[in-house]
């Protein structure tokens, strides 16, 4: 089947971009990797007039990370390259183990990880680690450069926070806290490849013995990718042991909203979300304990 | 067997590999004709309803668009692939009066582009009268269940009954009986070329269709029929196809579509369905609910089986009828039961119409009857392997009034596949969650079937030898991507004593071609179109022979061969000469005339159903999580025989490959439709395993000698669709204590079911 037709924009800087999307208006698409975006126009659910591409940004997929500096994914980074990098790896395990659970290697090859994000998928694998890191995000509109945190992002099933004439130029994670571990879990019907049908994003971090803070985050079980406030708190100020986790696992399935839809249905989102949390908070704990 | 064959037995890479491989192979919808339209179909929205009015004119009145068709523009002659019984043909190229499943072709668009085309059928208005409609086999069956078609007004399009021995009686006589009641699930052949179809008209108003198709010669007579043309005016090529499982062994109306624009317009027309439209509307496997009853003696010792049937044949028979027949043939199948009966009925619902897919009826019927016996065994505390070879069938065996058995290596794939997979340990040392289980196919070799009531051979072949040293091979056999031109090649290849490279072949073009072939399904091609090209073969030998002789001027009791690109008289090369030098002196005693050789197959006096059957046994391990249902497949083990193996990479390849639509069938796949709307139609949604969700096997072929096969080969690859989905359930049994009885195995089944 052939594309719709529409224009196709490469602009240089991002200025430029900003500033072809307020020219063009209504119908003007933002696409960096295109793997949403080519894959809906093909399907005809989106008929753009024109595409303004992002890759040909110079310097916009760069990465940088570091234990104090925390770390800093430009729009256009694939997801390829967050998955092998070694300072996300060492630093931020769980975010690389997200990247590398995403899709396949020719499509972790093409897209991005901020095209991940404002994709706005319920079931985004990219979501929940970086919602329980505090991931912070760097928008450039018309108006100059916002940043706003990844959390209150997500609006509905593809809708975010930005405007139409708005770009995310970076995504900004702070530094790990100390004694802290992160982990991401993720389940479908089929194994591999596939969309997640469950996944949950978790961030521990100790003090002695007990749990100083948590987060947790889930994904394909709700409108957006969820908070479960009432599973953390059963944590914080805890000794985390397997069967606190497991009731906490058990509280944010409740905290969930999941449907009943060709992939699973709400039933077994519910159990297995209980199961998953609380295996990632064990992987989260173990990774803490590793910092010493 | 020490150097019996040259060619026959070895790994010969298949001569479309590399074109594959490289995207050079053109496939239809690569091909493009100056002037070429393209064309779209309108499908109806409803799953039932009568047509009250079509409005094209806004569509007609788009710049760009060439040609609006809908059925009362065509001559309105239905067809169906059973021409022997004219009213099991229930389908029309374009809906007349009624649509009967959402997706039903109403009309027809021939545009300069695709996206006109598109935009056309937006313009079409078609007014509906809505009727009611029914959705599964117990709502079709119902009393006050709609009528489909007006030839069968209880939705039941066709049945079929067997019965041997005395049920009842061996019901009584035994000391076990059990009853199980089974579903299965509609999957979808996922072949990666969708179809495409292209139609040129030439200047004498004479058809030309490239199309994506199993079976030319059923298209061509089928098209002739439908387009109110003769069946010589109409030629059929097919070009390389990507797959085709059973779903594309029937007239199609984007091929009636493309042919009749064609002429309409005097322009080529192409067709090409999108992955949506196959998912949605394409053929699948059927839906089935089996209710089977077995009796035993204690010892295991099977006495009985009764079997019904009801298949969920969707809106048209398509293959439906021949499934409803093989499916009771396959419940007869792999074991000795002395007392048998089945009754098959094929049902019509409101959904896109089942058809053929590879097992053709055997997945859905060994995955009852090897469930039942791993049950049975369970339950007789015999171990399932035991239960199975004391029961299984022997060469030589008999149905009665069915077949007879005329190879069957299935004892020794049973002990092969425990030996390998070391089965006797692993079924009694496992831990929770870990599984192994068993499964059992038996296949044919081709239908000895004329439903389609040819008038030519069942397969058919031409060699033409040349002096050069090379022959030329022309069928119609048509290789779909299961490596037949390749397989057909080595037969030739082999006979003749010629190189791959001797060997020209041009196959699958219903004007080039001898008449006939009835294409590729039921696993025929090797054994009927090998024994086709083995029969051509050895006409031209004689030939050849004689030529030989008289030259040496041998005794004529002397045994000649062809080998390595010679004739000679056996024992005594140098009483000979090339093959080439051979075909010279033949072509001079015959004053010029070519030597050409028809050859041909046509089963006779081979019983009901298949002149061979292939048999194996398969062992599946797996791990369940517990805790989320997620059932990892460890390993497989397949042993099995499919007679001589003619191409060993080619035996594999078709083994890896049911293995894979095997573990869709059993864990992933699932077309599910609700009120007759396929809800997963993307493959993102239809969850086929993927390259790296296959786990590792192991395989071992049992070689067995087919007497009707050439060179002993019969069935590969087809069969193997259908221990897959038993043994894994098994293996899942044996993890978590959850039996499956209703395919697919998914997660929230296995945790629902589950056993603390
Ligand atoms: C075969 C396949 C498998 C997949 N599997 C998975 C999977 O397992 N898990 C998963 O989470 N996803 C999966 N995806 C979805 C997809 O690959 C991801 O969402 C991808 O990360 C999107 O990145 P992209 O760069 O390709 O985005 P694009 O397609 O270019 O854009 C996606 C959306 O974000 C917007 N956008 C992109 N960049 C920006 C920006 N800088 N500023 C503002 N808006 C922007 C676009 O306008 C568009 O709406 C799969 C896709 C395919 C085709």
């Amino acid at each position: 089947m052939t594309l719709s037709k529409f224009d196709y924009y490469g602009p240089k800087t991002v200025a430029e971009a900003v500033g072809l999307l307020g020219e063009i208006g209504e119908g003007a698409k933002v696409m960096a990797g295109g793997t949403d975006v080519l894959v809906r126009i093909r399907h005809r659910m989106l008929k753009p007039r024109a595409v303004v591409g992002l890759k040909r940004i110079e310097g916009l997929n760069g990465i940088s990370c570091g234990p104090k500096r925390g770390l800093s994914v430009g729009a256009t980074a694939l997801l390829a390259d967050v998955a092998a990098h070694r300072g996300i790896r060492r630093l931020y395990p769980g975010i690389a183990e997200a990247a590398l659970g995403t899709a396949n290697v020719q499509v972790r090859n093409m897209a991005t990880l901020a095209g991940n994000l404002c994709n706005a998928s319920p079931a985004a694998d990219n979501a929940p680690t970086l919602l329980a890191l505090n991931a912070e995000l760097t928008i450039q509109g018309p108006g100059g450069e916002r940043k706003r945190p990844l959390e209150g992002f997500f609006k509905g099933p593809g809708v975010t926070d930005l405007a139409p004439e708005e770009v995310v130029t970076a995504i900004f994670v702070p530094p790990p806290a100390e004694r802290s571990g992160t982990a991401y879990l993720h389940l479908s019907a089929r194994g591999k490849h596939d969309c997640t049908a469950v996944g949950v994003g978790v961030m521990l971090a100790m003090a002695g013995r007990k749990c100083r803070d948590a987060r947790i985050f889930i994904s394909a079980c709700g409108p957006t990718p969820l908070r479960a406030p009432q599973a953390e708190q059963m944590l914080i100020g805890q000794v985390p042991t397997d069967k606190r986790m497991a009731e906490a696992g058990v509280r944010a399935s409740g905290e969930a909203l999941p449907i009943c839809d060709i992939r699973a249905s709400a039933d077994y989102r519910c159990r297995v979300l209980g199961v998953l949390t609380r295996r990632a908070l064990q992987a989260a704990r173990d990774r803490a304990a590793k910092k010493g | 067997m020490e150097d019996r064959y040259s060619i026959i037995g070895k790994d010969v890479p298949r001569n479309d590999a590399v074109a594959k491989a490289t995207g050079a192979a053109a496939y239809t919808d690569d091909m493009k004709l100056p002037g070429m339209l393209h064309g779209k179909l309108l499908r109806s929205p409803l799953p039932h309803a009568r047509i009250r009015r079509i409005d094209t004119s806004r569509a007609e009145r788009l710049p760009g668009v060439k040609c609006v068709i809908t059925g009362e523009d065509t001559p309105k002659v239905k067809y169906g692939n059973w021409r022997l019984f004219p009213t099991t043909q229930d389908e029309y190229p374009l809906a007349v009066d009624k649509v009967r499943f959402i997706g039903d072709e109403v009309a027809a668009v021939a545009a300069v582009d695709v996206d006109t085309a598109l935009e056309a059928l937006e313009l079409i208005r078609v007014e509906y009268e809505e009727l009611p409609a029914v959705f599964d086999v117990d709502a079709a069956l119902a009393k006050t269940a709609p009528a489909l078609h007006e030839a069968s007004p209880t939705n039941i399009s066709i049945d079929r009954k067997i019965s041997y021995g005395d049920v009842e009686r061996g019901f009584s006589a035994s000391d076990y009986v059990r009853e199980d009641t089974f579903t299965v699930h509609a999957v979808s052949p996922g072949y990666m070329e969708p179809c495409s179809s292209l139609a040129l008209c030439d200047l004498d108003g004479r058809i030309t269709l490239w199309t994506s198709t199993q079976t030319p010669y059923i298209v061509q007579c089928l098209l002739a029929s439908t387009l109110g043309m003769r069946e010589n005016d109409i030629r059929v090529i097919k070009p390389f196809v990507g797959g085709g499982f059973g779903g594309k062994m029937e007239l199609r109306p984007w091929e009636f579509c493309a042919a009749f624009m064609a002429r309409r317009t005097g322009r080529p027309v192409k067709f090409t369905l999108t992955r949506q439209e196959e998912l949605c509307y394409g053929r699948r496997r059927h839906p089935m609910k089996l209710w089977s009853k077995v009796g035993f003696k204690k010892d295991g010792t099977l006495v009985a089986k009764d079997l019904k049937i009801l298949l969920d044949g969707g809106a048209y028979n398509a293959m439906g009828p021949t499934a409803t027949f093989l499916c009771g043939n396959f419940g007869a199948m792999l074991y000795r039961y002395p007392n048998y009966r089945f009754l098959g009925e094929h049902v019509y619902t409101n959904k896109a119409p089942a058809s053929a897919m590879r097992g053709f009826g055997a997945p859905q019927s060994l995955f009852a009857a090897e469930t039942q016996m791993n049950m049975a065994a369970e339950e007789l505390g015999i171990d399932p392997i035991e239960l199975r070879i004391k029961n299984a069938m022997v060469t030589g065996d008999e149905i009665p009034g069915v077949a007879t058995i005329s190879s069957c290596g299935f004892i020794e794939s049973l002990q092969e596949a425990a030996k390998m997979s070391g089965w006797k340990r692993k079924r009694k040392n496992f831990k929770a969650g870990r599984g192994i289980g068993v499964g059992c196919y038996s296949f044919i070799s081709g239908g000895v079937f004329n439903w389609f009531n040819t008038q030519y051979p069942f397969s058919a072949a031409e060699v033409r030898a040349f002096a050069d040293g090379t022959v030329h091979l022309l069928t119609m056999a048509s290789d779909i991507g299961q490596g037949s031109d390749t397989v057909l090649k080595q037969i030739l290849a082999e006979e003749l004593g010629l190189g791959m490279e001797d060997i020209r072949i041009t196959s699958a073009d219903t004007a080039m071609t001898p008449q006939a072939d009835l294409g590729t399904w039921g696993s025929r091609v090797t054994l009927m179109g090998g024994g086709a090209v083995q029969n051509a073969a050895r006409k031209i030998k004689e030939e050849l022979f004689g030529t030989v002789s008289a030259r040496f001027d041998l005794n004529v009791i002397f045994e000649m061969e062809c080998r390595n690109g010679r004739v000679y008289a056996k024992g005594k090369p140098e009483r000979g000469m090339t093959f080439g030098e051979a075909v010279a002196l033949a072509q001079k005693a015959r004053r010029g005339e070519p030597l050409v050789a028809r050859g041909y197959y046509t089963p006779r006096d081979k019983g009901l159903v298949t002149p061979a059957f292939s048999f194996g046994a398969q062992v599946a391990e797996v791990e369940v999580d517990r805790e989320t249902g997620i059932v990892s497949v460890k390993k497989m083990w397949t042993a099995h025989d499919c007679g001589t193996v003619i191409n060993p990479m080619a035996v594999e390849g078709q083994l890896e490959g049911s293995i894979h639509m095997g573990l869709g069938y059993a864990l992933s796949e699932e077309l599910q439709v609700e009120n007759g709307r396929t809800m997963n139609n993307t493959f993102l949604d239809y969850k086929m395993f993927t390259a790296e969700d296959m786990p590792p096997g192991e395989s071992v072929c049992i070689e067995t000698y087919e007497p009707e096969g050439p060179m002993g080969a019969k069935e590969a690859g087809e069969g193997l669709a259908s221990p897959t989905a038993p043994a894994v359930a098994e293996a899942v049994y044996h993890a978590t204590g959850y039996r499956c009885k209703d395919l697919p195995i998914t997660p929230e089944k296995i945790l629902k079911g589950m056993k603390k």
